[in-house]
């Protein structure tokens, strides 16, 4: 493995230990996690990269955060209470922050990964809630009428741009992690909801390969998400 | 720090739904994955957005915590990197002043009288990094500590990338075959 020319680059423990290390680019970051999301070995590789670059974050100093964050984390919790203004205008503050942080460049440009989950816990309203699906712009990219009693949503494209060769796929994101609801198309679109679908989920949009994920889990950079709200 | 008997009992009790549980691993375990965010993180709103984004991932996968999987700590510490590392690699790369921290972060590995075991192989770690080139031991230890990446430790050792890919390359390869040897 040490050869002449040093160390295979493509060696797959070698990527583990970069991964941890933390200097692969977001793009290779994401292949390693693809690849460890169905590889028990891959996954044995980084813990044991973790385990022996452990003691270095153990030197690392604590620092106390503002108690703002406290405050914020246990009123996005579900438990906590009614879905109110602050949360969504919160989630909304993210969003913004990390645009600025993509120096303004776009989410697609950036290829960013943006999979904001907050939980939030919403007062029932006869089954019926409205997503509007966005990413940092003003414009939303979809707008999804949800309907809880009929198990059937609604998919209104307005401005969802796709890159080049790419299709955009729409998941609901609940507890069980992501379920496909099918691909982001130019007009009108019912799509069935998976069971178990809450009102506390999470509505994302993927870049995918054409026709969409061939895994049946997001494979690509979300670049839209939005939450439902009692309609 | 917390021990980690208490620590695997607030998991057990996030995984379940418990929010006062949630509430009270921050209490015990915040003020250290902040600081580590922080480190990668230097935008103390995006960290605070980050650490946050933890607690919720926390939230969320505390479920699939086995304790088979190793002691509580680091896989905490492993979420909070991570989710700073992606936070810090998302964004486009801009050329900008370079941030001296000034941290000998190898010395406080050496430094005794250093916090809590929650890693055994802290000697041997201590010992293998001061074997390997200095530089090349300067890019491992700022990438993880700091969240530097190939590009920001090109520019401050005035190298092509490819160098730095190359200097990463041997010093882990060293690393692992060293630490194999000690431990």
């Amino acid at each position: 493995m040490t050869g002449p020319g040093g160390p295979d680059p493509d060696d797959p423990d070698l990527r583990a230990a970069e991964y941890v290390l933390g200097t692969l680019d977001a793009r290779e970051r994401e292949a390693v996690e693809r690849a460890a999301a169905g590889d028990p070995a891959a996954r044995a590789r980084i813990r044991a990269w973790e385990q022996r670059f452990g003691p270095l974050a153990e030197v690392v100093p604590a620092e106390t955060p503002p108690p703002r964050v406290r405050a914020a984390l246990l009123r996005a919790l579900p438990r906590s209470g009614r879905a109110d203004a602050g949360q969504i205008a919160l989630l909304r503050a993210q969003l913004r922050r990390w645009r600025i942080a993509a120096g303004g460049a776009g989410l697609l440009a950036a290829g960013l990964a943006l999979f904001v989950v907050v939980g939030p816990s919403l007062t029932p309203s006869g089954g019926r809630y409205l997503a509007v699906v966005q990413g940092g712009g003003t414009v939303p990219a979809l707008i999804v009428r949800v309907d809880l009693g009929t198990g059937l949503a609604q998919v209104r494209p307005v401005n969802a741009e796709a890159p080049a060769d790419r299709s955009l796929e729409l998941w609901y994101v609940g507890a069980q992690g992501p379920r496909p609801l099918g691909l982001v198309g130019a007009g009108q679109s019912e799509v069935r909801l998976p069971t178990g679908t809450a009102p506390d989920g999470v509505l994302a949009v993927s870049v995918e390969p054409p026709g969409g994920s061939p895994t049946g889990q997001p494979t690509g950079p979300v670049v839209y998400t939005g939450k439902l709200l009692a309609d | 720090m917390a021990d980690d008997a208490t620590l695997r009992r607030l998991l057990a009790g996030i995984g379940r739904g418990e929010a006062d549980q949630l509430a009270e691993l921050y209490d015990l375990t915040s003020p250290k994955l902040y600081g580590l965010i922080l480190r990668i993180q230097r935008d103390r709103a995006l960290a605070e957005d980050v650490l946050q984004d933890v607690y919720m991932r926390i939230w969320q996968a505390a479920g699939t915590y086995r304790p088979d999987a190793g002691p509580p700590m680091p896989w905490l510490i492993a979420i909070a990197r991570n989710r700073a590392i992606d936070s810090v690699r998302r964004k486009v790369e801009v050329q900008g002043p370079e941030l001296e921290s000034g941290e000998d972060w190898v010395a406080r590995l050496i430094d005794p009288h250093d916090e809590a075991v929650a890693f055994q192989n802290r000697d041997a770690l201590a010992a293998c990094l001061s074997r390997l080139d200095p530089r090349h031991r300067d890019c491992v230890v700022l990438a993880y500590c700091e969240g530097r990446s190939r590009e920001e430790l090109a520019r401050r050792f005035d190298c092509p990338v490819n160098t730095i890919k190359t200097w990463l390359h041997r010093a882990l390869a060293t690393l692992k075959t060293c630490l194999e040897a000690v431990s």
